[in-house]
Parts: C-alpha cells; sequence; structure tokens
C-alpha cells in the first residue's frame, strides 16, 4: 500500500478519487450516446458508420453558433441544447437519403470506405464554417459553479450530464422495447428481409432509424460542449474511443454500449492520473483484452 | 510478366532515367513525391488488393519509418542509409504488434481496429515531445551532400522505390503471394487445404508495414523533415484513394494511380489546401458510389466470399 501511495499520491485521497469517479461516468456518458448510435446504425443497417464522430462534432458546433446567435435570455442555453442534436438529425437524414441508401448491401469494405470519405468531407466543412480556431460554449447560469462533494469541488454542470445519463438510458430503453417503432428496429435487426415482406416500409425505417443515431451523437456533442475545447479534432478523438466502446461492449449491443462506456469513461479518467500524457494506450490494451478473450465484445454476438 | 509487359517496363525505366536531364527542378522533385507515395501504394495494395484486408491506418507504419531514420540520423548521429534500412525494419516491428490483433478480425472489425491502432500511434508521437518534438517535428534531416541535390535524389529514391516494387512483385507471383490471394477470396477453403490463414494474413500486414516504412524513411529525407502529421488518419486515406484511383486488382495500378493522385494533388492541394481532404473524400465516395460496375465491381463481386451473408 505504502508502495502504491508512493506510485500515485492519490490513491488515499478519497474525495480526489470520487471526483474522479464522477467525471469518468460523465465522460461516459457522452461516449453512450455516440456509441449507441453506431450500434443502432450497425444493427439494423449493417453500415460501421465512421462519420458519427463527425455528427457529434457537428453537434458541438451548432452549440457554439446557436448559444451567439440565440437572444439572451435564461432559457437561451437550453434552446441551444435541444435545436443543435435536431440539426445533427436533419445532417443525418440528408446523407442517408442521398448517399447512404445508394450503398445498402454493398461490400462492407466499400461502406466503410464511403463513411471514412464523410469525415473528410463534413471535416473540412467544418473548418470553412466554423474555421481553425477553438471555441467554447459558456455553461448555463444556474450551473456555471461548482458544489463541494466531500469537500472537493466538483463543477456542477457534471451533476446535470450524470442525472441525464440514466435517464436517456432508461428512455432508449423505453422506446426499444415499449414502443411498435423499437420493436420495428429490433425486428429489423434480426431479420430485415422479413420485416419488408410483412408491409414494413423498411426503406423509411432506415432513414428514421440514421435520423435517431445522429440526433443521439448531436446531443452527446451539444452537452460535452461546454465541458471541452469546440475543436477540429473531436471528431477523430470520439470516434477512436467510440469504436473501442463498441468494440468492448460488442457492436449491435446496446446493454454492453452502456456497460463498456460507463467503463472506458472511468478508464480515461483514471488514465490521467496513472500515465498522464498517453491514457489511451491503457484504453488500447483493455480493447486488446477484449478482442483476445471475446472477440464479439462482452455482450455481443460472434460475426457470421 | 510477358515479354511485352517487361519491354514496356525498360522504355518506362529509360524515359524516367533521362527525364531529370531535360525537366525543371521542381518536376524532378515532384517525381520524387510520385515514386515514394507508388511505393506506400503499393505495399498498401499487397493488402488491400491481394489480401482482401483495408487497413484504415497505414500511415501509422509510414510514419513509424519516417521517425525511425529521422531520430536515428538526428538524434543518434547515425548515416543516412543506416538509418534508412533500420526504417523499415522498425516499421515491421510496429506492424508485427498491432497485426498480431489486427489480423484476428475481419472486415469491418478489422479496419476499425487498424484505425484505432493507427491513431495510438499517432499520439504517442503527437504527445511524446521529448523525443518526437511533439507538434514541431524533427526538422533538418537532410541526405549527405552527396545525395543532396534534386537529381541525385531522384536517382537513389528511383532506385531503392523500384527494388522495392520489384521485390513485392516476386512477393506477389511467390507461392505465398497465391496463397494470399486464395485466403482472400475464400478464406474458408484456403484452410481446408492447409493454409495458415492468419498467419498468411500477419506476413502480408508486416510485409506491407516494411516497405510502408522504407516510403516513410525516404520522405523523410525528400522532406528534410517529419511531423505528426504523417500518422494521422487522413494521411492513411492517401493510399486508399491511390489504389482505388489505379485498380486494386492490378499489381501496377497504383503506380498510375500514385502519378494521378500527385498531380492532382500539385493543382489542387497547393492552390486551396484547406479543400484538399473535402475533394478526397468527395472522389472516393464518388469512385464507389457511381462506378460500381468498375474495378470497384470486381471487389464486389467476391462479396459472398467476405464477412456475413450478403443481402439483397
Amino acid at each position: 500500500m505504502e508502495f502504491l501511495a508512493g506510485l500515485f499520491p492519490w490513491i488515499t485521497n478519497g474525495p480526489l478519487i470520487l471526483v474522479q469517479v464522477m467525471s469518468g461516468l460523465s465522460v461516459g456518458m457522452f461516449l453512450f450516446l455516440v456509441s449507441v448510435g453506431m450500434s443502432l446504425i450497425f444493427g439494423v443497417t449493417r453500415i460501421v458508420n465512421l462519420a458519427h464522430g463527425s455528427f457529434y462534432m457537428v453537434g458541438a458546433y451548432l452549440m457554439v453558433t446557436l448559444i451567439e446567435g440565440l437572444p439572451e435570455h435564461p432559457l437561451r442555453f437550453w434552446g441551444a441544447l435541444l435545436l443543435a442534436p435536431l440539426g445533427v438529425a436533419v445532417l443525418g437524414g440528408l446523407i442517408e437519403v442521398a448517399l447512404l441508401r445508394r450503398i445498402y448491401g454493398r461490400d462492407p469494405l466499400m461502406q466503410l470506405i464511403v463513411t471514412f470519405g464523410l469525415i473528410l468531407i463534413i471535416g473540412t466543412l467544418v473548418l470553412i464554417v466554423w474555421g481553425p480556431d477553438n471555441k467554447s460554449v459558456p455553461r448555463p447560469e444556474a450551473l456555471a459553479g461548482s458544489v463541494r462533494i466531500l469537500g472537493q469541488p466538483f463543477p456542477s454542470y457534471y451533476l446535470l450530464v450524470l442525472g441525464l445519463a440514466p435517464l436517456v438510458a432508461v428512455c432508449l430503453w423505453l422506446i426499444f422495447y415499449r414502443t411498435r417503432w423499437g420493436m420495428l428496429i429490433r425486428a429489423a435487426t434480426v431479420d430485415r428481409e422479413m420485416l419488408g415482406a410483412l408491409g414494413v416500409d423498411v426503406s423509411r425505417l432506415y432513414t428514421e432509424v440514421f435520423m435517431f443515431a445522429s440526433w443521439l451523437a448531436g446531443l452527446g456533442g451539444a452537452l460535452a460542449a461546454p465541458t471541452v475545447a469546440v475543436a477540429l479534432g473531436m471528431d477523430g478523438d470520439v470516434l477512436i474511443t467510440a469504436f473501442v466502446v463498441v468494440v468492448i461492449g460488442g457492436l449491435g449491443s446496446f446493454a454492453g454500449s452502456f456497460i463498456s462506456a460507463l467503463l472506458v469513461g472511468e478508464l480515461q479518467s483514471f488514465g490521467i492520473l496513472i500515465i498522464p500524457a498517453i491514457s489511451i494506450v491503457l484504453l488500447f490494451a483493455l480493447m486488446a483484452v477484449v478482442l483476445v478473450v471475446r472477440p464479439w465484445g462482452l455482450l455481443g454476438r460472434p460475426e457470421e | 510478366m510477358t515479354p511485352v509487359a517487361w519491354r514496356w517496363l525498360v522504355a518506362l525505366l529509360i524515359v524516367l532515367l533521362l527525364l531529370p536531364l531535360v525537366i525543371p527542378a521542381f518536376f524532378v522533385l515532384l517525381l520524387i513525391e510520385i515514386a515514394i507515395l507508388a511505393l506506400f501504394a503499393t505495399a498498401f495494395n499487397l493488402l488491400m488488393g491481394f489480401g482482401g484486408m483495408v487497413s484504415f491506418g497505414h500511415a501509422a507504419y509510414f510514419a513509424l519509418g519516417a521517425y525511425t531514420a529521422a531520430l536515428l540520423v538526428k538524434k543518434a548521429g547515425v548515416a543516412m542509409l543506416l538509418a534508412l534500412a533500420a526504417a523499415p525494419l522498425v516499421a515491421a516491428a510496429g506492424a508485427l504488434f498491432f497485426g498480431v490483433f489486427i489480423v484476428r478480425l475481419t472486415a469491418t472489425y478489422f479496419a476499425m481496429l487498424s484505425l484505432a491502432c493507427g491513431q495510438i500511434v499517432f499520439t504517442i508521437i503527437f504527445k511524446w515531445t521529448s523525443l518526437t518534438g511533439g507538434d514541431n517535428g524533427l526538422l533538418n534531416v537532410w541526405p549527405p551532400p552527396l545525395l543532396k541535390a534534386p537529381a541525385a535524389y531522384y536517382y537513389f529514391t528511383l532506385a531503392v522505390v523500384g527494388l522495392s516494387i520489384l521485390a513485392l512483385h516476386a512477393i506477389v507471383q511467390s507461392p505465398f503471394g497465391y496463397a494470399l490471394k486464395a485466403v482472400r477470396e475464400n478464406p474458408r477453403r484456403a484452410r481446408f487445404i492447409g493454409v495458415n490463414v492468419r498467419r498468411h494474413q500477419l506476413i502480408a500486414f508486416v510485409l506491407s508495414g516494411f516497405f510502408s516504412g522504407l516510403a516513410g524513411g525516404l520522405f523523410a529525407f525528400f522532406n528534410g523533415s517529419v511531423f505528426p502529421d504523417f500518422a494521422y488518419f487522413n494521411k492513411s486515406f492517401e493510399p486508399l484513394v491511390v489504389v482505388l484511383l489505379g485498380g486494386m486488382q492490378s499489381f501496377f495500378g497504383p503506380l498510375a494511380g500514385a502519378l494521378g493522385f500527385k498531380v492532382l494533388e500539385t493543382f489542387i492541394a497547393r492552390q486551396w489546401p484547406i479543400y484538399w481532404p473535402l475533394f478526397l473524400g468527395i472522389v472516393v465516395i464518388a469512385v464507389v458510389v457511381l462506378l460500381p460496375r468498375g474495378f470497384v465491381g470486381l471487389l464486389e463481386a467476391r462479396t459472398w466470399r467476405i464477412g456475413p451473408a450478403r443481402r439483397k
């Protein structure tokens, strides 16, 4: 224990650990919103949308613009938080109708190349529209300060994120398991041809699912915007981390995404304490272990 | 190769040898870049065209080669040729390290894990400031005076790239190359006739990393400096575009692709650098979406053999 304490001085600092746990949970929340969308799109359309990190980034940038553009009002932040993800959903819908609809059923490698191309296109468009400088989004006034938890200051904005996490998870569960639309999604995941044969407009369902998943990514980006520097590299960073989440949890598994998003959030949060410069290596190590032991993820199903 | 093909190749070689005598230095430099990109793309195509594996993180091995060469010359004072020889070895070691995990996966997972590994290499290079200089890169990595003139480095590059491409061609034509194609066409059947699928894929991955690293080393001395951008995923897109442009089913396709790519880059990227990734993205999507029956169709024809069942 003394050896450990020498190596990691924070290990005896209970309150610091608690704060670290909670900030890990909130990072996990953003990751969950992105990775559950990726998982959802993959489950229904069999496309791995590499541009999902880009949607997250667009969500954050729309937040910047909306906060600057909307009139000064106590509810300005909340209005922006409502509108930004909707904008991303519209963007996702346009991309699905104009582009992805043409490549369903094609070689998976070609689909990957197309969504990879989207990363470059969206990244450049964001650069053109918003410029190369980092942006920041102010927190809403009510949540601008911090609260003390066991004597440690903890930003109250994170409390909002932590409160939303279970709410979003429960809503998703209700949508998937208690609505007709959710039932259609689950049916499409199992057998799309049969669903089409039964008279469901599968094409429309694909668009709806894609828009919904884009909305989730946009919500993640909009919520994360006040906690990070809104910058051009966001898309790649979040894509890689969301990918790790999806691999660990299992592509196509919602519960898997939730558990592994929180796990990865914690790992990132503590990784910064353990090896500050390259905490991503910890993530990679965890992913490598999962890939060796269960290549299809903790709660996923084997390929084929 | 047929005698006709040999004749064309010899003619091409003579033209390439004589060109620096008649064209301005700017174009000689462009030719060097084309040759290096051609090597990078041919190494990439060993995986994509002949192994059926798409890597989205190949810039990592290019960057490993470039940084190995630059670090050895700058920090250890090693001679340029020795540093250049070490570049592909370190890149191959990196490819072996990541490849062990990557080749366990197929199609989608393969591409995504290779992307993740590439970003890890990028992050390490970017963050390890004391060794790599971080964002500032490493400057003043020049070849010895003998090779410093554009024409001299051109001939040197041409020799190294030419020999490497011949070596890659020999690899593709060897029993190993045929076994690799068998693995691409039908992994299960290849396994039944006694081919060790994983091992063949891993060897192809390491060989591809080796030659990517050599291309990176050549580029470090050409550029005179190395930057973390070399490992960024935008860079991984370059060999992919080159191969798509040139045709992935032909061994020499990437050579033509590299020429086309660099000519476009010279006109577009130098004029409007920020639009260049936009252009790359649009070109690739257009090729994939609009030309399903072109060379892309050739790959598509074997869709039923890769990964999960294809839906109609």
